[in-house]
């Protein structure tokens, strides 16, 4: 997300072209290689093992390199040098910058001090990003009164993004509003100890940047299918998020809505996340304690 | 080879459910699109096995569960949850539910359930 995110800065502040942008990013998916295959090509894994884990984790809300721990195929230090192989996601973007020519290390450092500067970013905001690690990276987005729970339900909503829609997304600064307007949605509530929903709105056809890799499918308008696909996907992060929850809070999923139509969603605080996907703005709505009324 | 009956509200996942038992050689004998229809595509249809999703709208998988067995004591009934839905769970088992499934579906699960049931 670091890559985006700081990429998009360089762009902004004039230190790169939109065209040295792309050509970085494609140098760097060149460098940065899957954990799994790493720990194959290392003779950790068997591609047999990396390919069960890679189906548990289409289940789990949990990393990769987690499940082969738990599943007794590497140990917690085998995991942690593997991640050192795989090399930080702004180490790799920057590397790619410089390697391409366009900035120098020093240059792109620089750079960075003025981006941290720019959006207030503490030193240690900045490790997180760096990470790339989504329950790090999304509270760094949130309105200062989110609920922690909300924060943690997002988290699991972008991470899940990451992993099943597009390992490439990034995120915009949350706002709070009591009332949104758009043109088709996916929303699910879940009812319990407390209420929450989440739901997504897009702008035009954004939604079938979640609808499409999610179902598998190629649908080319936000109809009644394709918002299917991206409640089905909500289903799959709510259910993550209260397996997770549980101990704290008992809530249950009710049936998912969607509508290809224009809405107005009201509650008193919606938070309104803004989630790019291949150059596409799509909505996350979450309210917490408080169920999202259409 | 199973004649199957898939009832979930999702067209996404019953499509998706479809492709995964057909590819091994199953039989979709119907769609149902919330635990109602699944009742009545069951009294129509008699599948060899049928898949409930929990979470629907008009009837739920659970009550379809119990309007099943209600017909058919041997009915074979997997349920297809979201994660998190465990006490769903514990009441589908003692209603009779002989499986689970996860979403999203992992398509080796699904078929070993499958053949476990035929």
């Amino acid at each position: 997300m670091i890559n985006r995110l700081f990429g998009n800065y360089l762009v902004k502040a004039g230190k790169l072209s939109s065209t040295q942008l792309e050509s970085a990013f494609e140098e760097q998916k060149k460098a940065r290689v899957k954990l799994g295959l790493i720990a194959v090509s290392e003779k950790l894994m068997t591609p047999e093992q990396a390919k069960k884990v890679n189906r548990k984790q289409a289940m789990l809300d949990k990393r990769f390199g987690d499940i082969a721990v738990d599943m007794g195929y590497l140990t917690e230090e085998q995991v942690t040098r593997l991640l050192g192989l795989q090399g930080n996601p702004y180490l790799t973007f920057a590397q790619a910058i410089s390697d391409l020519g366009f900035m120098s290390i020093s240059e792109i450092e620089k750079a960075l001090g003025d981006y941290q500067k720019e959006n207030g970013f503490t030193l240690t905001d900045m490790e997180a990003l760096k990470s790339g690690d989504s329950d790090r990276i999304v509270p760094l987005f949130m309105t200062p009164d989110a609920d922690d729970l909300m924060i943690e339900h997002i988290s699991i909503a972008v991470r899940t993004m990451i992993r099943l829609v597009d390992s490439d997304i990034y995120i915009g600064n949350a706002t709070n509003l009591s009332t949104v307007k758009a043109f088709g949605y996916a929303l699910q509530t879940l009812d319990g100890d407390t209420k929450a929903s989440l739901g997504f709105t897009g702008i035009e056809d954004s939604l079938l940047e979640i609808a499409n890799p999610f179902a598998g499918e190629e649908f080319t308008t936000v109809d009644a299918d394709a918002l299917d696909s991206v409640a089905e996907f909500i289903n799959c992060v709510n259910g993550m998020f209260a397996t997770k929850v549980a101990s704290r809070v008992n809530i249950d999923m009710l049936p998912p809505q969607y509508k290809a139509e224009d809405v107005i969603f009201n509650a008193n605080n919606i938070c309104v996340l803004p989630i790019y996907i291949k150059g596409k703005k799509v909505n996350l709505l979450a309210t917490f304690g408080e169920a999202l009324e259409v | 080879m199973a004649k199957i009956l898939i009832v979930d509200d999702s067209r996404t996942s019953r499509k998706i459910l479809r492709n995964i038992l057909e590819e091994a050689g199953n039989e979709v004998v119907a769609e149902g699109v919330d635990g109602a229809d699944g009742v009545e595509k069951f009294k129509e249809f008699k599948p060899d096995i049928t898949t409930l999703d929990i979470t629907m709208p008009v009837m739920d998988g659970l009550e379809a569960l119990k309007n099943i067995k209600a017909i058919d004591s041997n009915a074979k009934i997997i349920m297809i949850t979201a994660a998190g839905q465990q006490n769903k769970m514990l009441d589908a088992i003692k209603h009779g539910a002989s499986e689970f499934v996860t979403k999203p579906f992992e398509a080796d699960a699904v078929i070993k359930l499958i053949e476990k049931l035929s």
